[in-house]
């Protein structure tokens, strides 16, 4: 192995390194016995997850993750969705980007109103939904922030997707055309099987933006909201204990063996 | 027939666009030019709105922490994501470890931003790893402060912005043709020369998308700022603050010149070069 590339992979575990740095010491000092986030660690337990629930402790810093149905009922809202985002994206993106592949009448306006979505600032955008809905009385609902999130991630996606679409894609749909088989054929039989695995990038895409946002979702909630709102509007309110970090340690550890499943069915597919 | 079926295509994503973006948007715009009258507002037209925020003492000081650290932010993300996407896509030959660093890549972000932000207090914080450690060897007599400084916030942000600059850098690099390359090796153009004149400039349409990215990810994030940095105003903080008072005008003002600032910047870099070359051209 040459010495550029040895240096090359040592930069990029460098990187991995800051990136899971905050992570690996969640996980660390999830099990720590204080409760409070400190160095060195006091000692091992398991009771910030599954620990006895003590008769009137009302604090949810200090109710053990297990016991905590309002986390639970987020996590719920937060599967439910991010769920229909990733699904509304992939059919939203794939529409648009196949579309989009000709040379349409006002091609590049159609193109820049499908990147404001992540180009307008979020604050913007929920500041606005939240004023739409204001105006024309609609009650606030799960939807909305679902629309929010579809809105971002499409813009993503869009371009991801497009740019990752088979160069030959269209010359095969031509022939095939040529060879008078219906669209819904040609759709079915070469379009869908070239871009399947962007569609599906679409999908984990809108699922990942969906469950990370934030500064969209606050303008539209109500109820205890996703994950991200339960637990951003709970450390506004209560104090950061080791129970806390036992959640984000959860939440971690299901989004990296969900990731892991994922990769190995990419790596499959991959072409 | 199929001409039409195109168009038709497009209708679901630009009904949802236009109904939940565009139609939010406008809405800003009217409301920023509405009269404030407390507890709510008259539909007489006035720009007072502007005025008032822009002449206010505070504005200079909202403008340059708003512009100013996402740009930084954005550089920094640059300088760190291009190096990285440039390994991947020429030091990384496996399909199979690609998709698994792409998933490593993802993977902090299903981890909550909330939890995600305060793990950083067991490493940056005054009783956290790292100052446990400094002090323990007797480097330092007291903590180093870095929770609630501006350095906590490029921190949080490079973290979680990373992903965003390297992927459509990762897109650009990997639709060049290496051969390209190795026809300039052989023509014995310098390394520096093979880097500027083809990496480089080949990559510049993925470079400036995720730019971009970043600088409208950090732009418009106002909580980070304010929690992290020890309370650091920005436009974003104020167009909430606003909001939550309910004077929908101010807000709404502010909200524009929020946009305007990111779009002015987005304007610029666009001129650099043409997005639509990483998408469809």
């Amino acid at each position: 192995m040459k010495r550029t590339d040895i240096l090359a992979r040592v930069f990029m575990v460098l990187v991995f390194v800051v990136l899971y740095l905050p992570t690996i010491f969640l996980i660390a000092l999830s099990f720590n016995t204080s409760a409070k986030i400190t160095f060195p660690i006091q000692g091992f337990t398991l009771d910030w997850y599954a620990g006895p629930l003590k008769p009137y402790e009302m604090n949810p810093s200090y109710i053990p993750i297990i016991h905590d149905w309002q986390f639970w009922n987020a996590v719920m809202i937060s599967l439910r969705v991010s769920g229909i985002t990733a699904v509304l994206t992939c059919g939203l993106v794939t529409l648009t980007a196949l579309s989009l592949r000709y040379r349409l009448v006002g091609r590049d306006i159609l193109f820049y109103i499908f990147l404001l979505g992540f180009v307008t600032p979020g604050v913007l955008v929920g500041l606005g939904n939240l004023l739409l809905f204001r105006i024309l009385d609609i009650t606030i609902t799960e939807w909305n922030m679902i629309a929010l999130d579809t809105i971002y991630a499409s813009s993503f996606g869009f371009i991801l997707m497009m740019s990752r679409f088979d160069p030959d894609l269209m010359l095969y749909e031509y022939t095939a055309a040529a060879l008078r088989v219906g669209p819904l054929r040609v759709f079915r039989h070469i379009t869908l099987p070239l871009i399947k695995w962007e569609v599906l990038s679409a999908g984990i895409l809108g699922f990942l933006l969906s469950w990370g946002e934030l500064i969209r979702s606050l303008w539209v909630v109500r109820g205890t909201g996703t994950v991200s709102i339960f637990l951003f509007v709970n450390l506004g309110v209560y104090p950061l204990t080791t129970k806390w970090f036992a959640a984000g340690t959860l939440l971690a550890v299901v989004s990296i063996a969900g990731l892991m499943v994922m990769a190995t069915i990419l790596s499959r597919g991959a072409k | 027939m199929v001409k039409h079926a195109r168009y038709l295509l497009l209708l679901p994503g630009l009904i949802t666009f236009i109904f939940f973006l565009v139609a939010p948007l406008l809405i800003i715009v009217m409301m920023s030019l509405y009269t404030p009258v407390w507890p709510g507002y008259t539909t007489d037209l006035t720009l007072q709105n502007y005025i008032r925020y822009i002449t206010a003492r505070q504005f200079p000081t909202l403008l340059s922490n708003t512009f100013f650290t996402s740009l930084l932010a954005s550089a920094i993300c640059l300088m760190i994501g291009f190096p990285f996407a440039y390994c991947y896509s020429f030091k990384i030959k496996s399909e199979k470890a690609r998709n698994y660093i792409t998933m490593f890549l993802l993977a902090p972000f299903l981890i909550d931003w909330t939890i995600r932000s305060v793990a950083w207090i067991s490493i940056l914080g005054d009783q956290g790893f790292m100052n446990s450690i400094l002090l323990s060897m007797g480097v330092i007599g007291e903590p180093i402060k870095v929770l609630f400084t501006p350095t906590a916030l490029f921190i949080i942000w490079v973290q979680t912005n990373l992903l965003f600059m390297i992927f459509p850098m990762n897109l650009a690099l990997g639709r060049m043709n290496p051969e390209v390359i190795d026809a300039a090796k052989v023509l014995k153009a310098p390394p520096y020369r093979v880097f500027y004149e083809i990496i480089f400039k080949l990559a510049l349409p993925g470079i400036i998308c995720g730019f971009i990215f970043v600088f409208v990810g950090t732009i418009s994030d106002y909580i980070t700022p304010s929690l992290w940095a020890g309370g650091m105003q920005t436009i974003g903080l104020s167009v909430s603050t606003y909001a939550t008072q309910f004077l929908w005008p101010q807000a709404s003002a502010g909200g524009i010149i929020l946009l305007i600032v990111s779009m002015a910047v987005l304007y610029i870099l666009l001129k650099v070069v043409d997005i639509k070359k990483l998408v469809y051209e």
